[in-house]
């Protein structure tokens, strides 16, 4: 899977876990992390966004696409304040939603 | 009842993603716009980080597997996928001694992958590490005289693997068998894939050294590439590689080939943790099925 610049800070396993223990087929499995990594992605572009100016979302926005990794941390550490902490809550928050997701699913299951 | 689980968790978080997919184009549409624009090569390329900013891209349906499922190609999806994705998101990008968050996070992932129960410390006792890169060890004189000529039980294993030579010394367990006749395929099992680990570097190994020596002997050990999902049980059987070697683990020749890795500038990680078999149950050798 893609490892994004913020990877190595949110950690996805506890919902991979969860899905395992539901016997789903690999190809269902993979597409539901997918989907995961892609929502966390959405919800981390939306914070990251929020935070800046528009000259600033374009920096950003090229430093993305150039996929260097050291450059966009390098970039927010000098934009915006506690910006790997805010990170982690954002993704944090994300995955108590799907955790409850999977939960309530189970439950009414 | 799981096609259910899936379509039910599918649906709500396809609709959770396109809400945010909308929200961000609303809220931001001039950046992405302009970034659209200007850098439309590498939008619409293989970059992950902006893929998901397209049309295209911000519908998972369509770059997921299950969108292809009815071709063959991509309908056997190996289970080492998930594992080595998991693996990957907490491993750090340079091997090093793990925290032991991350020991907690990985024997968790791993003892769930393989049905077992696996952990960087059993009974108070650790090794220095349980990352590390491993280097090529030779076959171990099982028995007195046995030499390369005795050494396989199969022409196909003599042909991989005579290249390997014999080690000049012993293992640190000495002989695996008394002679010829009283040697056992448990013993045969225990040097063909066996591992060297810096045992010395335990702490307290000195002042310990008779509860460590048999603590650590044959002692069963998860061993796992990280970057292809292979994994194998082995036994410690010797002592090694020095500090200074730049290696941190050792593995027979049939470990090295099975794992797929290789010493010298090739040389690469493996994950290895003790596994927990008070009832010795668990055989010797590869993994072919993760549960």
């Amino acid at each position: 899977m893609k490892k994004y610049f913020y990877t190595h800070i949110v950690d996805t396993s506890s919902l991979s876990l969860e899905l395992a223990d539901m016997s789903l087929d690999p190809k269902e499995r993979l597409h539901l992390i997918s989907l995961i990594n892609s929502n966390i992605h959405h919800e981390v572009l939306d914070l990251i966004l929020s935070e800046l100016t528009p000259a600033d979302k374009k920096t950003f926005l090229m430093h993305l696409a150039s996929d260097n990794h050291d450059k966009v941390w390098r970039f927010l550490n000098s934009k915006i304040e506690n910006i790997e902490e805010k990170i982690k809550k954002t993704a944090e928050d994300l995955k108590k939603e799907l955790h409850k997701d999977i939960k309530e699913m189970l439950a009414k299951s | 009842m799981t096609q259910s689980h899936y379509k039910h968790l599918r649906d709500r978080w396809r609709a959770r993603h396109e809400g945010l997919t909308r929200k961000l184009w609303n809220k931001h549409r001039e950046s992405l716009d302009w970034l659209s624009n200007n850098y439309r090569q590498l939008v619409a390329g293989s970059l992950g980080g902006l893929m998901l900013l397209t049309g295209h891209g911000s519908n998972p349906s369509v770059s997921s597997p299950y969108a292809n499922a009815s071709e063959p190609a991509v309908q056997k999806i190996d289970k080492k996928v998930f594992l080595v994705s998991d693996l990957a998101k907490i491993l750090p990008s340079m091997v090093r001694v793990l925290t032991n968050e991350e020991e907690q996070r990985i024997s968790d992932i791993l003892s769930r992958a393989f049905g077992l129960k696996v952990a960087a410390e059993l009974g108070g006792k650790r090794l220095n590490r349980s990352y590390g890169l491993i280097g090529s060890e030779q076959h171990l004189v099982r028995y007195p005289g046995d030499t390369l000529n005795t050494h396989f039980d199969s022409d196909k294993e003599r042909k991989s693997y005579w290249q390997s030579g014999m080690a000049p010394g012993f293992g640190a367990w000495r002989y695996f068998a008394s002679s010829k006749e009283a040697l056992t395929q448990l013993d045969k099992d225990r040097e063909k894939y066996y591992i060297a680990v810096q045992t010395f570097l335990s702490k307290d190994f000195n002042s310990r050294f008779a509860e460590y020596r048999d603590f650590y002997k044959y002692r069963k050990m998860l061993v796992v590439n990280p970057n292809n999902g292979k994994a194998i049980i082995a036994d410690i059987a010797d002592a090694g590689p020095s500090e200074w070697s730049g290696k941190h683990l050792g593995g027979s020749p049939e470990v090295m080939h099975y794992l797929e890795r290789f010493d010298g500038s090739q040389k690469g990680s493996v994950l290895y943790f003790f596994i927990d078999d008070p009832d010795d149950k668990i055989k010797l050798g590869p993994i072919n099925e993760l549960s």
